[in-house]
């Protein structure tokens, strides 16, 4: 009859132990894997969609927010594993016009996992769910334009996000400074002329109108030093002054700067430059 | 053994009532209707009908467990069968203990054939894979803690309560890892610390999921089978000392 | 002197209403004493506590304060259940077995051997009746059924102490003769029994003590022989004749009890009055049918005894 008495708390006593001990393994075993780490194994959002009731808003809200948690643990093994399972195939699935995931995700994918065209693909799907949403485009440009240093199609993206409606002018600035880098001076002119036209703050307006000036300058040099190649091609030797460039209608007007300042021509040389000082500070050297 | 009568007597009396027919019916048709479902998708026809097969097995298995289990306690108490069971020379600790194997075996046996037809499925349309089998092993060890639960509730309290309550805290041990997460974004001070502790109290029923893995084919290591099996049965059985505890001091009105 | 089979002193229970809110004081400080081979019986009103008594015996619920001693040991201990046999009101058995397989299983809880099981069930089975319908599953029963089902579980290990709760209940007349005549045979065999009752006929016919639970107390116990008076309490004379308001005579103390057809049945109190309504009968032509001495019944002192305070 004794040993019945110790039995039970006997046995009580031992699994409470062995409770402890195995969780505690579990809980290491865990640790290599991640906290709520189920949620990697999710179908795709086409098919979550169907257990979500009624509610896939709810969910992908959920998901997204489990994400932020996920990603923000910078121990967890292999953990962009699903990266683009997760933001491309299951929020996205789920909610198509919720935005804060793909920019979160795409900031994820380019700068944390170093994919940066898995980050774009990811845009592009926001894109196509959301064209009014500039934002989505003006992010995939950004990121083709620093991260990418790809020019042209940043410049593409900057368009499509253009054609939402109500842009930021920080978006138009970018988009004409494209054009600017890819080395086309004269779209890149029209365009920030656009700007300074467009402009509803003062600032836009200085910031822009600074720009046309340098740029006007530049695809007037380019358009001088062009006139005076072909000059040369022509005649064989540097044409006298600019204004004879003017005058054979190899360039379209008065070689004046927009300060009203003459163009500097070194007839020795062939040498053309502005006396005026460029307003942006980067572009001393030229 | 004594115990082992009341066990027998247990499984007899559950495998005659139609609940349980109602419940392993619903089962086979989910299984069953998978594989349509699976038909209205391109692609991933095999981790749908893999996901489904296994959500049954458990939930069904949870629903059994809880409306046989619960219904099963309350009857006896209700209607009195128990009376002239506490008056023979057994403990009431046997009665319990003899109830909860005798469901336990209801289950196991519920288990086996869902995992037979969902078996004979897979096996027809090749896509099985035996490591399914771990899965399935945790998801009956997920069913013993969850039966004993509901045997400690229905103890005290009415079916309804009971079975909601089992059901509560069925959900509240899915979501355990909710716990952690929340304690690292609380400030600091107790509530982080409360967070902890109740994580490391409340019996974390997600430690014995590995479906996801599973149906994924990525690899459920031995051991962790092993712990976490180890974790459910001894959770299982602290629950049960509790639901003995509460049956022996309790008043039969 | 050998000791009591049942001994209970002081016990008492509270019942506690829903939230600790009400309570109601069901037993408070019972004494009863069962010595081996008698056969008492438990009266008492409708929510006396009767069957709240049985239950702390048996360790169904537990008592707030008291003893209860069982074959001289504390009525908790699980070997003396070995020895006990037990009874509920409105028994209840489980659905899906028959007869035969639910006694075999309660068998088993003895710890009986097979072929134990099986002579022990054919036994009892054969002892209340229900030899030709047992092997019908439980819910098919009737209550009759069940009665008798649990009568044989109650005498399935041959016990030294029987405990029932109201066993009559649900029972043809036929059925508790086959009744009382188990416990009279259980009471010539040397068992102790002990079972509750509010229909004090059977009571009376086969207790050698009863007890009346009152006031969660027992107020009145003893021996039947003991407490009801031997003397003849009223006459009850039945005649043919004229309507009794005719012929009552002045002053008479007693009354009509019922009428049926021409006959009459009166109580009569005093022996003064019988004679009298005799010579009255006769004066009016009527004619005597029969004249039975009435002594006091255990109904009588019942009420008598309820009623009182």
């Amino acid at each position: 009859m004794s040993w019945r008495r110790v039995l039970g708390p006997a046995a009580l006593v031992a699994s409470l132990v062995s409770a402890a001990w195995s969780w505690g393994h579990l809980e290491t075993l865990r640790a290599k894997s991640a906290t709520g780490a189920q949620v990697l194994y999710l179908p795709s959002g086409k098919y979550l969609r169907v257990t979500s009731m009624g509610f896939p808003e709810v969910m992908a809200d959920l998901i997204y927010i489990w994400s932020i948690q996920f990603y923000g643990h910078y121990d967890t093994a292999d953990r962009f594993k699903y990266l683009n399972h997760i933001y491309g195939n299951v929020i996205s699935e789920l909610d198509p016009h919720y935005i804060d995931p793909y920019l979160i995700g795409a900031m994820i994918m380019s700068m944390e996992a170093g994919d940066p065209e898995m980050a774009l693909r990811l845009l592009d799907k926001g894109i196509a769910a959301n064209p009014n949403e500039w934002i989505l485009a003006f992010d995939a440009g950004f990121l083709c334009y620093d991260r990418l240093k790809d020019y042209p199609r940043a410049a593409r993206y900057f368009e499509a996000a253009m054609r939402a409606p109500s842009v930021p002018s920080t978006v138009r600035r970018l988009h004409a400074e494209m054009y600017n880098k890819m080395g086309d001076k004269r779209a890149s002119l029209e365009y920030w002329s656009e700007v300074q036209r467009g402009a509803e703050t003062d600032y836009v307006h200085d910031v822009s109108a600074m720009h046309v000036h340098d740029l006007t300058i530049e695809v007037d040099l380019e358009a001088l030093r062009g006139a005076v190649e072909a000059w040369r091609a022509r005649h064989g030797s540097l044409p006298p002054d600019l204004r004879s460039l003017a005058a054979a209608g190899l360039v379209a007007r008065e070689p004046v700067d927009p300060e009203g300042v003459p163009y500097l021509y070194d007839r020795r040389t062939g040498e053309v430059k502005s006396q005026s000082r460029f307003k942006l500070q980067r572009r001393q050297n030229r | 053994m004594k115990t082992i009568a009341i066990a027998t007597n247990t499984f007899r009396e559950a495998i005659r009532d139609r609940i349980l027919y109602l419940i392993l019916v619903f089962a086979i048709l989910m299984i069953g209707s998978s594989r349509l479902l699976s038909l209205l998708t391109v692609g991933s026809e095999e981790k749908i009908v893999k996901d489904i097969g296994l959500a049954s097995i458990s939930l069904f298995g949870v629903a059994t467990a809880i409306f046989v289990g619960v219904g099963l306690v309350f009857k006896e108490i209700e209607k009195r069968t128990v009376y002239t069971l506490v008056a023979k020379p057994i403990r009431r600790s046997q009665f319990i203990l003899g109830k909860y194997l005798g469901l336990v075996l209801v289950l196991a046996v519920n288990v086996a054939v869902m995992t037979c037809f969902f078996y004979a499925l897979l096996l027809a349309k090749g896509w099985m894979d035996f490591a399914i089998t771990r899965a399935i092993v945790l998801i009956f060890v997920e069913l013993m803690l969850v039966t004993a639960i509901a045997i400690l509730f229905s103890a005290f309290s009415t079916p309804i309560l009971s079975s909601l309550f089992t059901v509560t805290f069925y959900l509240i041990g899915h979501l355990s890892w909710g716990l952690l997460l929340l304690a690292e974004k609380l400030a600091d001070g107790p509530g982080p610390a409360i967070c902890r502790a109740l994580y490391r109290i409340l019996p974390n029923l997600d430690a014995l999921n590995v479906k996801g893995m599973v149906v994924q084919g990525v690899e459920v290591p031995m051991t962790q089978v092993f712990y976490a099996s180890l974790y459910g049965v001894s959770c299982t059985t602290i629950v049960l000392g509790l639901a003995v505890l509460v049956f022996r001091k309790r008043d039969f009105l | 002197m050998p000791e009591p089979v049942l001994e209970i002193e002081g016990l008492r229970k509270t019942y506690k209403g829903h939230l600790s809110l009400t309570s109601r004081e069901v037993i408070r400080g019972l004494d009863l004493k069962l010595e081996a081979g008698e056969v008492f019986g438990l009266l008492g009103q409708n929510g006396a506590g009767k069957t709240t008594t049985i239950k702390m015996i048996l360790a169904l619920i537990f008592p707030d304060a008291g003893k209860i001693r069982i074959f001289g040991q504390d009525h908790l201990g699980v070997k003396l259940r070995s020895k006990l046999g037990f009874l509920p009101e409105n028994p209840w058995f489980y659905e899906y077995l028959t007869g035969r397989e639910f006694l075999k299983f309660y068998g088993q809880l003895f710890g009986y051997s097979r072929e134990e099981r099986n002579r022990r069930a054919g036994e009892t089975l054969e002892k209340v009746g229900m030899s030709t319908r047992a092997d019908m599953p439980l819910r098919k029963y009737s209550k009759g059924m069940l009665q008798r089902i649990g009568m044989a579980q109650a005498l399935l290990n041959d016990p030294e102490l029987v405990i029932l709760d109201e066993p009559m209940s649900g029972l043809d007349p036929i059925g508790r003769r086959e009744f009382r005549d188990i416990i009279l045979d259980l009471k010539a065999r040397g068992r102790t029994v002990f079972f509750s009752s509010h229909i004090l006929s059977d009571a009376e016919a086969i207790c050698d003590r009863v007890g009346i639970l009152k006031e969660g107390r027992i107020g009145l116990s003893g021996r039947l022989s003991d407490l009801l008076s031997p003397a003849v309490g009223s006459w009850e004379l039945t005649y043919a004749g004229p309507a009794f308001d005719k012929l009552a005579p002045a002053g008479f103390q007693g009354g009509l009890i019922s009428v049926r057809g021409p006959e009459s049945l009166v109580r009569v109190d005093t022996e003064a009055d019988l004679a009298r309504l005799l010579d009255a009968v006769r004066a009016h032509g009527g004619s005597l049918i029969s004249v039975a001495a009435r002594r006091e019944t255990l109904e009588d002192l019942y009420v008598r005894e309820v009623a009182a305070r």
